[in-house]
Protein backbone atom coordinates (compact mmCIF):
# COMPACT_ATOMS: atom_id res chain seq x y z
CA UNK A 1 0.00 0.00 0.00
CA UNK A 2 1.51 3.39 -0.92
CA UNK A 3 2.32 6.14 1.41
CA UNK A 4 -1.05 8.86 2.03
CA UNK A 5 0.10 11.89 0.76
CA UNK A 6 -1.77 14.71 3.29
CA UNK A 7 -1.26 18.22 3.15
CA UNK A 8 -2.22 20.23 6.47
CA UNK A 9 -3.93 23.26 6.37
CA UNK A 10 -4.33 25.44 9.50
CA UNK A 11 -3.62 29.25 10.88
CA UNK A 12 -2.28 27.77 13.99
CA UNK A 13 1.21 27.43 12.69
CA UNK A 14 2.36 25.75 16.40
CA UNK A 15 -0.69 23.12 15.16
CA UNK A 16 0.41 22.13 11.91
CA UNK A 17 3.47 21.92 13.36
CA UNK A 18 3.23 19.21 16.21
CA UNK A 19 0.71 17.43 14.23
CA UNK A 20 2.98 17.29 11.13
CA UNK A 21 5.94 15.78 13.08
CA UNK A 22 3.37 12.95 14.60
CA UNK A 23 1.79 11.50 11.53
CA UNK A 24 5.15 11.29 9.76
CA UNK A 25 5.96 9.33 12.84
CA UNK A 26 3.14 6.88 11.95
CA UNK A 27 4.05 6.52 8.26
CA UNK A 28 2.04 9.62 6.24
CA UNK A 29 3.72 11.83 4.23
CA UNK A 30 2.57 15.34 5.32
CA UNK A 31 3.44 19.07 3.91
CA UNK A 32 1.94 21.83 5.93
CA UNK A 33 0.52 25.12 5.28
CA UNK A 34 -1.29 28.22 7.35
CA UNK A 35 -3.44 29.79 4.15
CA UNK A 36 -6.00 29.01 1.60
CA UNK A 37 -3.85 30.34 -0.63
CA UNK A 38 -0.86 28.73 0.32
CA UNK A 39 -2.74 25.37 0.14
CA UNK A 40 -4.12 26.44 -3.43
CA UNK A 41 -0.47 27.03 -4.29
CA UNK A 42 0.58 23.52 -3.39
CA UNK A 43 -2.09 21.81 -4.20
CA UNK A 44 -1.60 22.99 -8.21
CA UNK A 45 2.24 21.81 -7.95
CA UNK A 46 2.17 18.30 -6.33
CA UNK A 47 -0.25 15.15 -5.67
CA UNK A 48 -2.16 15.07 -2.81
CA UNK A 49 -4.34 12.30 -1.13
CA UNK A 50 -6.18 13.95 1.48
CA UNK A 51 -6.34 17.34 2.90
CA UNK A 52 -7.11 18.45 5.97
CA UNK A 53 -8.27 22.02 6.17
CA UNK A 54 -9.55 24.46 8.88
CA UNK A 55 -12.74 26.03 8.70
CA UNK A 56 -12.11 28.83 10.39
CA UNK A 57 -9.21 30.83 8.77
CA UNK A 58 -8.14 34.72 7.87
CA UNK A 59 -8.26 35.80 4.82
CA UNK A 60 -9.64 33.11 2.17
CA UNK A 61 -11.42 30.75 4.99
CA UNK A 62 -12.21 27.19 4.41
CA UNK A 63 -15.28 26.73 2.61
CA UNK A 64 -13.62 28.99 -0.23
CA UNK A 65 -10.72 26.79 -0.17
CA UNK A 66 -12.22 23.74 -0.03
CA UNK A 67 -14.37 24.90 -3.34
CA UNK A 68 -10.90 26.09 -5.20
CA UNK A 69 -9.18 22.94 -4.04
CA UNK A 70 -12.19 21.30 -6.29
CA UNK A 71 -11.72 22.96 -9.08
CA UNK A 72 -7.83 22.29 -10.09
CA UNK A 73 -8.06 19.03 -8.03
CA UNK A 74 -11.28 17.01 -8.31
CA UNK A 75 -10.20 13.64 -6.65
CA UNK A 76 -8.45 15.13 -3.99
CA UNK A 77 -10.51 14.10 -0.60
CA UNK A 78 -11.01 17.17 2.20
CA UNK A 79 -11.58 16.79 5.28
CA UNK A 80 -12.54 20.14 7.64
CA UNK A 81 -11.17 20.96 10.87
CA UNK A 82 -13.24 23.16 13.25
CA UNK A 83 -12.41 24.65 16.45
CA UNK A 84 -16.15 25.79 16.81
CA UNK A 85 -18.78 22.71 17.66
CA UNK A 86 -21.25 24.75 14.95
CA UNK A 87 -22.57 21.74 13.06
CA UNK A 88 -23.23 24.21 10.65
CA UNK A 89 -20.00 25.05 8.73
CA UNK A 90 -19.82 21.39 8.63
CA UNK A 91 -23.09 20.51 7.13
CA UNK A 92 -21.84 23.54 4.91
CA UNK A 93 -18.74 22.08 3.76
CA UNK A 94 -19.98 18.64 3.15
CA UNK A 95 -22.73 20.02 0.92
CA UNK A 96 -19.61 21.59 -1.20
CA UNK A 97 -17.61 18.29 -1.44
CA UNK A 98 -16.01 17.49 1.71
CA UNK A 99 -15.76 14.10 2.52
CA UNK A 100 -15.43 14.63 6.27
CA UNK A 101 -15.09 16.55 9.25
CA UNK A 102 -13.31 16.68 12.81
CA UNK A 103 -13.43 18.96 15.81
CA UNK A 104 -10.72 20.57 17.43
CA UNK A 105 -9.08 19.14 19.76
CA UNK A 106 -9.41 15.74 18.56
CA UNK A 107 -7.86 11.97 19.25
CA UNK A 108 -5.45 11.03 16.40
CA UNK A 109 -6.63 8.06 16.71
CA UNK A 110 -10.15 9.49 15.42
CA UNK A 111 -8.66 11.66 12.97
CA UNK A 112 -6.59 8.94 11.67
CA UNK A 113 -9.03 6.77 10.91
CA UNK A 114 -11.17 9.40 9.19
CA UNK A 115 -7.67 10.40 6.58
CA UNK A 116 -7.35 6.18 6.28
CA UNK A 117 -11.23 6.35 5.21
CA UNK A 118 -11.18 9.30 2.84
CA UNK A 119 -7.68 7.67 1.38
CA UNK A 120 -9.62 4.56 0.63
CA UNK A 121 -12.74 6.11 -0.70
CA UNK A 122 -10.04 7.87 -3.24
CA UNK A 123 -7.84 4.76 -3.92
CA UNK A 124 -11.11 3.10 -4.94
CA UNK A 125 -12.42 5.60 -7.31
CA UNK A 126 -9.17 6.06 -8.71
CA UNK A 127 -9.69 2.34 -9.89
CA UNK A 128 -13.23 2.60 -10.65
CA UNK A 129 -11.57 5.72 -13.36
CA UNK A 130 -9.42 3.42 -14.83
CA UNK A 131 -6.58 1.95 -12.70
CA UNK A 132 -4.38 4.42 -13.55
CA UNK A 133 -3.84 6.57 -10.42
CA UNK A 134 -4.31 10.63 -10.60
CA UNK A 135 -2.13 12.65 -9.59
CA UNK B 1 -26.34 60.06 4.21
CA UNK B 2 -29.90 59.09 4.79
CA UNK B 3 -31.06 58.74 8.52
CA UNK B 4 -33.24 56.44 10.02
CA UNK B 5 -34.39 57.02 13.43
CA UNK B 6 -35.40 53.66 15.73
CA UNK B 7 -38.93 53.42 16.26
CA UNK B 8 -40.12 50.20 17.78
CA UNK B 9 -42.82 48.04 17.31
CA UNK B 10 -43.24 47.35 20.88
CA UNK B 11 -45.28 49.77 22.84
CA UNK B 12 -43.22 52.52 23.73
CA UNK B 13 -43.19 54.58 26.94
CA UNK B 14 -43.11 57.66 23.97
CA UNK B 15 -46.11 56.26 22.19
CA UNK B 16 -48.50 55.94 24.75
CA UNK B 17 -47.83 58.99 26.46
CA UNK B 18 -49.03 60.56 23.02
CA UNK B 19 -52.04 58.65 23.48
CA UNK B 20 -52.74 59.77 26.98
CA UNK B 21 -51.99 63.69 25.65
CA UNK B 22 -54.64 62.20 22.47
CA UNK B 23 -57.30 61.23 25.54
CA UNK B 24 -57.11 64.25 27.35
CA UNK B 25 -57.35 66.63 24.06
CA UNK B 26 -60.49 65.31 23.47
CA UNK B 27 -61.75 65.75 26.68
CA UNK B 28 -61.24 69.27 27.08
CA UNK B 29 -62.80 69.31 23.81
CA UNK B 30 -65.58 67.83 24.79
CA UNK B 31 -65.62 70.15 27.93
CA UNK B 32 -65.56 73.02 25.82
CA UNK B 33 -69.09 73.32 24.66
CA UNK B 34 -70.30 72.26 27.86
CA UNK B 35 -68.53 75.24 29.93
CA UNK B 36 -70.17 77.57 27.52
CA UNK B 37 -73.64 76.30 27.59
CA UNK B 38 -73.42 76.10 31.63
CA UNK B 39 -72.50 79.60 31.10
CA UNK B 40 -75.65 80.42 28.86
CA UNK B 41 -77.81 78.76 31.29
CA UNK B 42 -76.52 80.61 34.57
CA UNK B 43 -77.38 83.71 32.63
CA UNK B 44 -80.95 82.47 31.36
CA UNK B 45 -81.91 79.96 34.46
CA UNK B 46 -85.55 80.40 33.54
CA UNK B 47 -85.40 79.33 29.84
CA UNK B 48 -86.17 75.53 30.28
CA UNK B 49 -84.75 74.64 26.86
CA UNK B 50 -81.61 75.90 28.15
CA UNK B 51 -81.50 74.42 31.13
CA UNK B 52 -82.29 71.27 29.51
CA UNK B 53 -79.83 71.90 26.63
CA UNK B 54 -77.29 72.39 29.81
CA UNK B 55 -78.09 69.37 31.57
CA UNK B 56 -77.87 67.16 28.71
CA UNK B 57 -74.30 68.41 28.24
CA UNK B 58 -73.20 67.90 31.70
CA UNK B 59 -74.06 64.46 31.44
CA UNK B 60 -72.09 63.90 28.01
CA UNK B 61 -69.11 65.84 29.95
CA UNK B 62 -69.20 63.43 33.18
CA UNK B 63 -69.55 60.59 30.24
CA UNK B 64 -66.60 61.87 28.46
CA UNK B 65 -64.77 62.19 31.17
CA UNK B 66 -65.21 58.80 32.97
CA UNK B 67 -64.66 57.53 29.33
CA UNK B 68 -61.04 59.37 29.08
CA UNK B 69 -60.32 58.31 32.44
CA UNK B 70 -61.00 54.91 31.40
CA UNK B 71 -58.86 54.98 28.39
CA UNK B 72 -56.19 56.46 29.96
CA UNK B 73 -56.13 53.30 32.51
CA UNK B 74 -56.15 51.15 29.73
CA UNK B 75 -53.60 52.74 28.11
CA UNK B 76 -51.24 52.42 31.33
CA UNK B 77 -51.95 48.65 31.73
CA UNK B 78 -51.16 48.22 27.98
CA UNK B 79 -47.93 50.24 28.62
CA UNK B 80 -47.24 48.45 31.66
CA UNK B 81 -47.85 45.16 29.39
CA UNK B 82 -45.91 46.32 26.97
CA UNK B 83 -42.85 46.67 29.36
CA UNK B 84 -43.28 43.44 30.79
CA UNK B 85 -43.46 41.80 27.27
CA UNK B 86 -40.10 43.88 26.25
CA UNK B 87 -38.50 42.38 29.49
CA UNK B 88 -39.40 38.95 28.62
CA UNK B 89 -37.93 39.72 25.51
CA UNK B 90 -34.60 41.17 26.22
CA UNK B 91 -34.37 38.18 29.06
CA UNK B 92 -35.26 35.35 25.95
CA UNK B 93 -32.58 37.51 23.28
CA UNK B 94 -29.71 37.33 26.04
CA UNK B 95 -28.89 33.79 26.14
CA UNK B 96 -29.04 34.30 22.26
CA UNK B 97 -26.19 36.71 22.45
CA UNK B 98 -24.32 34.71 25.00
CA UNK B 99 -25.05 31.85 23.15
CA UNK B 100 -22.93 33.71 19.77
CA UNK B 101 -20.55 34.66 22.62
CA UNK B 102 -20.12 30.78 23.73
CA UNK B 103 -19.35 30.00 20.10
CA UNK B 104 -16.57 32.33 19.92
CA UNK B 105 -15.06 31.16 23.16
CA UNK B 106 -15.42 28.31 22.30
CA UNK B 107 -13.30 28.22 19.44
CA UNK B 108 -10.87 30.39 20.57
CA UNK B 109 -10.13 28.22 23.97
CA UNK B 110 -10.71 24.71 21.13
CA UNK B 111 -7.29 26.53 19.30
CA UNK B 112 -4.88 26.26 22.16
CA UNK B 113 -6.51 23.20 23.51
CA UNK B 114 -5.84 21.27 20.10
CA UNK B 115 -2.42 22.70 20.21
CA UNK B 116 -2.05 21.29 24.18
CA UNK B 117 -3.84 18.17 23.16
CA UNK B 118 -1.05 17.81 20.24
CA UNK B 119 1.92 18.51 22.27
CA UNK B 120 1.29 16.02 24.93
CA UNK B 121 0.51 13.67 22.24
CA UNK B 122 4.08 14.44 21.02
CA UNK B 123 5.41 13.93 24.13
CA UNK B 124 4.10 10.81 24.50
CA UNK B 125 5.06 9.86 21.14
CA UNK B 126 8.74 10.40 22.23
CA UNK B 127 8.49 8.46 25.64
CA UNK B 128 7.38 5.48 23.06
CA UNK B 129 10.65 5.98 21.41
CA UNK B 130 12.88 6.03 24.70
CA UNK B 131 15.55 8.04 23.42
CA UNK B 132 15.11 10.34 26.23
CA UNK B 133 19.33 10.69 27.06
CA UNK B 134 19.34 12.12 23.49
CA UNK B 135 20.12 15.82 23.44
CA UNK B 136 17.65 16.29 20.53
CA UNK B 137 14.55 14.46 22.47
CA UNK B 138 15.12 16.93 24.85
CA UNK B 139 14.90 19.70 23.08
CA UNK B 140 12.04 18.49 21.41
CA UNK B 141 10.38 17.78 24.69
CA UNK B 142 11.56 21.38 26.19
CA UNK B 143 9.69 22.79 23.15
CA UNK B 144 6.72 21.06 24.02
CA UNK B 145 6.68 22.19 27.18
CA UNK B 146 6.78 25.72 26.30
CA UNK B 147 4.67 25.32 24.19
CA UNK B 148 1.76 23.93 26.93
CA UNK B 149 2.82 26.47 29.35
CA UNK B 150 2.31 29.28 26.39
CA UNK B 151 -0.96 27.73 25.07
CA UNK B 152 -2.45 27.55 28.66
CA UNK B 153 -1.27 31.33 29.46
CA UNK B 154 -3.09 32.05 25.77
CA UNK B 155 -6.12 30.03 27.27
CA UNK B 156 -6.74 31.86 30.44
CA UNK B 157 -6.04 35.77 28.51
CA UNK B 158 -9.66 34.48 26.69
CA UNK B 159 -11.33 33.53 30.12
CA UNK B 160 -9.84 36.81 31.27
CA UNK B 161 -11.54 39.08 28.54
CA UNK B 162 -14.93 37.24 29.32
CA UNK B 163 -14.51 37.73 33.08
CA UNK B 164 -13.54 41.52 32.23
CA UNK B 165 -17.23 41.88 30.19
CA UNK B 166 -19.57 39.86 33.01
CA UNK B 167 -18.25 41.86 35.47
CA UNK B 168 -18.69 44.84 33.62
CA UNK B 169 -22.10 43.13 32.57
CA UNK B 170 -22.84 42.25 36.21
CA UNK B 171 -23.22 45.96 37.35
CA UNK B 172 -26.39 46.58 36.20
CA UNK B 173 -27.96 47.75 38.87
CA UNK B 174 -25.51 49.94 40.12
CA UNK B 175 -26.98 53.27 41.19
CA UNK B 176 -24.03 55.67 39.76
CA UNK B 177 -24.72 54.78 35.70
CA UNK B 178 -22.64 53.34 33.59
CA UNK B 179 -19.19 54.52 32.85
CA UNK B 180 -19.58 54.23 29.04
CA UNK B 181 -15.69 54.24 28.15
CA UNK B 182 -15.49 51.27 30.76
CA UNK B 183 -18.19 49.29 29.14
CA UNK B 184 -16.74 49.84 25.71
CA UNK B 185 -13.18 48.99 26.02
CA UNK B 186 -14.23 46.11 28.10
CA UNK B 187 -16.71 45.12 25.06
CA UNK B 188 -14.03 45.61 22.29
CA UNK B 189 -11.52 43.43 24.37
CA UNK B 190 -13.87 40.78 24.16
CA UNK B 191 -14.37 41.03 20.64
CA UNK B 192 -10.33 40.99 19.95
CA UNK B 193 -10.69 37.29 18.93
CA UNK B 194 -13.14 38.78 16.19
CA UNK B 195 -10.72 41.40 15.42
CA UNK B 196 -7.94 38.92 14.79
CA UNK B 197 -9.71 36.46 12.27
CA UNK B 198 -11.77 39.56 10.15
CA UNK B 199 -9.84 40.54 7.21
CA UNK B 200 -7.60 43.16 8.28
CA UNK B 201 -10.34 45.59 10.73
CA UNK B 202 -8.29 48.39 11.93
CA UNK B 203 -10.10 49.76 15.19
CA UNK B 204 -9.84 53.07 15.79
CA UNK B 205 -10.74 54.65 19.73
CA UNK B 206 -12.07 58.36 19.95
CA UNK B 207 -12.92 58.38 23.57
CA UNK B 208 -14.03 61.97 25.90
CA UNK B 209 -12.60 60.97 28.79
CA UNK B 210 -14.56 63.62 30.84
CA UNK B 211 -17.36 61.80 30.05
CA UNK B 212 -20.18 61.91 32.79
CA UNK B 213 -22.02 58.57 33.65
CA UNK B 214 -24.43 57.44 31.86
CA UNK B 215 -28.33 57.01 33.07
CA UNK B 216 -28.82 53.40 32.66
CA UNK B 217 -26.60 50.55 34.04
CA UNK B 218 -23.33 48.91 32.84
CA UNK B 219 -25.29 45.95 32.00
CA UNK B 220 -27.54 47.01 29.40
CA UNK B 221 -25.70 49.75 27.41
CA UNK B 222 -23.17 46.26 27.34
CA UNK B 223 -25.37 44.69 25.62
CA UNK B 224 -26.30 47.67 23.17
CA UNK B 225 -22.63 48.21 22.80
CA UNK B 226 -21.56 44.60 21.75
CA UNK B 227 -24.52 44.17 19.76
CA UNK B 228 -23.04 47.14 17.65
CA UNK B 229 -19.61 46.27 17.48
CA UNK B 230 -20.56 42.91 16.35
CA UNK B 231 -22.60 44.27 13.63
CA UNK B 232 -20.09 46.30 12.39
CA UNK B 233 -17.35 43.44 12.49
CA UNK B 234 -19.88 41.33 10.13
CA UNK B 235 -20.42 44.02 8.07
CA UNK B 236 -16.71 44.27 7.24
CA UNK B 237 -16.38 40.77 7.44
CA UNK B 238 -14.93 39.87 4.05
CA UNK B 239 -13.56 43.40 3.13
CA UNK B 240 -11.95 44.61 6.06
CA UNK B 241 -11.72 48.03 6.83
CA UNK B 242 -12.08 50.30 10.13
CA UNK B 243 -14.23 50.06 12.80
CA UNK B 244 -14.51 53.52 14.49
CA UNK B 245 -15.75 54.16 18.29
CA UNK B 246 -15.83 57.04 19.19
CA UNK B 247 -17.55 58.89 22.66
CA UNK B 248 -18.78 62.25 23.29
CA UNK B 249 -20.23 64.90 25.48
CA UNK B 250 -22.87 66.54 23.70
CA UNK B 251 -25.47 68.89 26.64
CA UNK B 252 -27.02 66.82 28.65
CA UNK B 253 -26.63 63.50 26.50
CA UNK B 254 -23.77 61.36 25.86
CA UNK B 255 -23.42 60.48 22.21
CA UNK B 256 -21.40 57.22 20.98
CA UNK B 257 -20.90 55.92 17.52
CA UNK B 258 -20.12 53.23 16.14
CA UNK B 259 -19.03 53.12 12.54
CA UNK B 260 -17.54 50.78 9.82
CA UNK B 261 -16.65 50.63 6.58
CA UNK B 262 -18.49 48.35 5.23
CA UNK B 263 -21.49 48.05 2.06
CA UNK B 264 -23.57 50.29 4.12
CA UNK B 265 -27.45 49.50 4.49
CA UNK B 266 -29.50 49.03 1.70
CA UNK B 267 -32.37 51.55 1.48
CA UNK B 268 -35.17 48.80 1.40
CA UNK B 269 -33.90 46.91 4.71
CA UNK B 270 -32.90 50.35 6.39
CA UNK B 271 -36.46 50.68 7.73
CA UNK B 272 -36.47 47.14 9.29
CA UNK B 273 -33.24 46.93 11.33
CA UNK B 274 -34.59 47.90 14.50
CA UNK B 275 -37.73 45.43 14.01
CA UNK B 276 -37.43 41.99 16.05
CA UNK B 277 -36.48 39.21 14.09
CA UNK B 278 -35.52 41.10 11.15
CA UNK B 279 -32.36 39.94 9.87
CA UNK B 280 -30.18 39.84 6.43
CA UNK B 281 -27.52 37.48 7.97
CA UNK B 282 -27.26 34.03 7.08
CA UNK B 283 -29.64 31.50 9.11
CA UNK B 284 -28.28 29.94 12.34
CA UNK B 285 -25.52 33.60 12.11
CA UNK B 286 -28.27 36.13 13.63
CA UNK B 287 -31.63 35.88 15.57
CA UNK B 288 -32.75 39.42 14.40
CA UNK B 289 -33.16 40.56 18.08
CA UNK B 290 -29.80 42.42 18.76
CA UNK B 291 -30.77 46.05 16.99
CA UNK B 292 -34.79 45.61 18.49
CA UNK B 293 -33.37 45.02 21.88
CA UNK B 294 -30.43 47.91 21.73
CA UNK B 295 -33.29 50.33 20.43
CA UNK B 296 -35.43 49.35 23.04
CA UNK B 297 -33.09 49.30 26.13
CA UNK B 298 -31.70 52.62 24.62
CA UNK B 299 -35.10 54.04 24.73
CA UNK B 300 -36.13 52.53 27.74
CA UNK B 301 -33.22 54.84 29.23
CA UNK B 302 -35.09 58.00 27.43
CA UNK B 303 -32.18 57.99 24.97
CA UNK B 304 -32.20 57.16 21.13
CA UNK B 305 -30.35 55.06 17.98
CA UNK B 306 -29.42 57.08 14.79
CA UNK B 307 -28.28 55.48 11.81
CA UNK B 308 -26.85 57.17 8.96
CA UNK B 309 -25.46 55.12 5.72
CA UNK B 310 -24.81 55.12 2.06
CA UNK B 311 -24.66 51.95 0.21
CA UNK B 312 -20.78 50.90 -0.26
CA UNK B 313 -19.95 53.91 2.28
CA UNK B 314 -20.39 52.52 5.84
CA UNK B 315 -22.87 52.91 8.42
CA UNK B 316 -22.66 54.38 11.70
CA UNK B 317 -25.08 54.26 14.66
CA UNK B 318 -25.35 56.86 16.82
CA UNK B 319 -26.25 56.07 20.49
CA UNK B 320 -27.55 58.97 22.22
CA UNK B 321 -28.06 58.70 26.00
CA UNK B 322 -28.96 60.87 28.78
CA UNK B 323 -26.02 61.80 31.54
CA UNK B 324 -27.16 60.49 34.84
CA UNK B 325 -29.02 62.96 36.55
CA UNK B 326 -27.71 63.90 39.81
CA UNK B 327 -28.71 62.02 42.72
CA UNK B 328 -30.75 59.85 40.25
CA UNK B 329 -30.58 56.32 40.49
CA UNK B 330 -29.39 54.67 36.85
CA UNK B 331 -33.02 53.64 35.01
CA UNK B 332 -32.74 50.81 33.29
CA UNK B 333 -31.72 48.40 35.96
CA UNK B 334 -34.90 45.79 35.75
CA UNK B 335 -36.44 42.58 37.00
CA UNK B 336 -34.96 39.28 35.98
CA UNK B 337 -32.29 37.23 36.18
CA UNK B 338 -28.26 37.83 36.06
CA UNK B 339 -26.24 37.32 32.86
CA UNK B 340 -23.18 36.55 34.26
CA UNK B 341 -21.10 34.30 32.58
CA UNK B 342 -19.53 30.98 34.52
CA UNK B 343 -20.41 32.10 38.25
Amino acid sequence: MRVVRLLLVDDEARFVETLSKRLALRGYYVETTCSGAGALELVGAKPFDVVLLDVRMPGMDGLETLCAIQRVQPLIKVILISGDASIGAAVEGMRHGAVDYVLKPSSLDDLLAKVDSAFEKKRLEEEQAGGTPAR
Amino acid sequence: MRQAVATGRVVSGRRSSGLLLLAAACTATACLPAVLALLVATRHPSHPAVVAVAAGLAVSVVAALVAGRRMARALAGLERRGDALCGELLRLAKPASLGEIAFSIAHDLNNPLAIINEEAGWLRDLLGESRLDNESVRREFAGSLSQIASQVKRSSEITGRVLEWAREQDRRGDAEGADVNEVLTATLHLLEPDLGRTADVRVVKRFDAMLPRAGLSSGDIGQVFLHLTKNALDAMKDTGGTLTVSTERAGTTIRVQVSDTGPGIAPEVRESIFEPFFTTKASGEGTGLGLAISAWIVRRAGGRIEVDTAPGGGATFRVVLPVRAAGERSGGSHAGGSTAVGR
